[in-house]
């Protein structure tokens, strides 16, 4: 399993359904993009996830900074 | 009546056939958000949609389109269900009048019921999550009341904020949420952040429905939202101390989150489906620990459906962002006799009033670009005469069509401020604005041909009236 939107190879299972079995909600570590095992493959699947939202590495790193974090003030 | 609870007004849309339970078992995913944007599409009435079988889950109950129609808006506020849009918007303008109204504290609040702490927290446990929209990055609480204080002055009560932001569940305990700058509760995160402090929060889901409506409403940075919820309701509005932080939240909610926003941190969110008909991009945003959680037992877990509009944030959003446009330009400007502020959040506005001499409507336009949400929307102003409807879309084309003169009416001010998601500024949160002067000219501004309008016939709003009872009466 990797995943769909960042390619990482590292997904954690955040929650499983209550009716056991049924459904698994999982996690990249990296992009933090979460899913459930259920979805349509547009959603779940890497060869299906939309090109538009995909994500690199440096996606992630440059992405900008909403709201930007102030000076410390000082004293 | 007012409602203090979600449920209770869940039973009176019931009763009033604005409620729709789905009972056959649906998909978390496409379905609920699916079942909600179809709410959008299918018209002024749509009902409320309730969810109580959901493949996987053993007890979820989803409350979705609660204030998405017309009907239900006017439910929420006790009116009739038929009430026109603009009495809507005209009885939350006199309500207004009455604030402040002192809230009524309580001390039984139902979300006292369950508690979750420290290592046991897990938010899939309490809430049905599910996604919205194919591009969203994840599971959002998108319909709360956020509470949060000015750590400059915490023990002032209309500077503690009531808000409604995006949040998105990025763990267990995990929270991102998205503070625009113009927002109250980015002030206090601002504060705290400058004095390297985490800023203590308490998130509300599942509230009576006049509290949502307070809390997407663009008031005053020092303005009490329990205070106006009082004067909306017409009654003082129930409150309760959350046992974490000691904010005042509201006495009927489903579930209560309390935490912190970590100071000075940031992590990938995003991106989510917006009010604007637009995703926003991923963005590095600030996160939440989440230290309790407080739940009824069998909690109903409120969410909307957000996409491109109509959808019910539009009339969720609507009016109340109508009426503290108008008071604030009538404040200065008594000649402004209607605001229409229900596009995209008043991204676009229309504003009709009389002329106190040539050149006033567009001052009045300026004006509305630099009220407190004009600074962060209002990126165009339609501004009309006094005997046209700002409402009805029909004569504000008649309007425009008729009385413009693009050279002359048609004003384009550079480089002001937009909030970040406005998706046609270049540069993220500078947009140009513009007014388009769409009254009749008057002195000295003697320009065109308006000397001999057609008005309606003075038997007319007899006749209008005996149409209606006619039509009625079928
Ligand atoms: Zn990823």
């Amino acid at each position: 399993m990797i995943c769909p939107r960042c390619a990482h190879d590292t997904v954690d299972t955040v929650t499983t359904s209550p009716v056991p079995g049924v459904w698994d909600v999982l996690q990249c570590v990296r992009c933090l993009y979460m899913w459930r095992t259920t979805e349509p493959d547009r959603r779940t699947r890497r060869e299906a996830y939309p090109v538009e939202f995909r994500m690199t590495p440096a996606d992630i790193e440059t992405a900008p900074e909403v709201p930007v974090v102030p000076p410390l003030l000082v004293g | 009546m007012p409602y203090d609870d979600l449920r209770s007004f869940l039973d009176t849309l019931d009763k009033e056939s604005q409620l729709l339970r789905i009972t056959e078992q649906v998909l978390p995913e496409p379905d609920l958000a699916a079942a909600a944007n179809a709410a959008g599409r299918i018209g002024e009435g749509a009902p409320a949609l309730y969810f109580d079988n959901v493949k996987g889950f053993t007890d979820a109950r989803i409350a979705m389109n609660v204030h998405g129609s017309w009907r239900n808006h006017a439910l929420a506020l006790g009116l009739p269900p038929d009430t026109s849009v603009r009495e809507q918007v005209e009885e939350l303008a006199r309500r207004w009048d009455a604030f402040p109204v002192v809230p009524e504290r309580r001390e039984d609040a139902p979300w006292r019921e369950n508690t979750q702490l420290g290592p046991d927290i897990d938010l899939f446990k309490v809430l049905p999550l599910f996604r919205l929209n194919d591009g969203d990055g994840g599971f959002y609480l998108d319909k709360a009341a956020v509470v949060s204080r000015d750590p400059r002055d915490p023990d002032h009560f209309g500077k503690q904020n009531v808000g409604t932001y995006r949040i998105e569940v990025i763990g267990r305990d995990r929270l991102a949420f998205q503070p625009v700058p113009m927002h109250d509760v980015a002030q206090h995160l601002h504060a705290a952040e400058e004095s390297g402090e985490d800023l203590p929060i308490a998130i509300t889901l599942g509230n009576d429905p006049v509290i949502t409506i307070v809390a997407g409403m663009p008031m005053g940075y020092d303005q009490s939202e329990y205070e106006m919820a009082g004067a909306l309701r017409g009654a003082p509005a129930p409150i309760a101390t959350a046992p974490l932080t000691g904010f005042d939240v509201p006495w009927g909610s489903e579930v209560v989150i309390e935490g912190v926003v970590e100071s000075r941190k940031r992590q990938i969110e995003g991106p989510f489906g917006e009010f604007t008909g637009h995703y926003s991009g991923g963005r590095r945003m600030p996160t939440i620990r989440v230290d309790r959680v407080s739940y009824r037992t069998d909690p109903i877990f409120e969410s909307l459906y957000l996409g491109m509009p109509w959808t019910e944030v539009d009339y969720l959003v609507g009016p109340n962002t109508c009426v503290p446009l108008l008071k604030q330009l009538r404040a200065e400007f008594p000649e402004v006799q209607a605001v229409n502020a229900m596009y995209t959040h008043g991204l676009a506005v229309i504003v009709s009033t009389k002329k106190r001499y040539g050149g006033f409507a567009k001052a009045v336009g300026m004006r509305a670009m630099t009220t407190p949400h004009g600074l962060g929307y209002v990126t165009q102003v339609i501004v009309v005469d006094e005997d046209v409807d700002p409402f009805d879309l029909p004569q504000v084309m008649w309007a425009m069509s008729a009385k413009v003169n693009p050279q002359d009416d048609v004003i384009i001010v550079p480089n002001l401020s937009v909030m970040a998601l406005a998706p046609a500024a270049d540069t993220s949160g500078i947009t140009s604005k513009m007014i388009i002067d769409a009254t009749t000219p008057v002195a000295p501004d003697d320009r065109g041909h308006f000397d001999t309008p057609v008005r309606d016939l003075p038997e007319t709003p007899e006749w209008t009236e005996r149409l209606r009872a006619l039509i009625a009466a079928r």
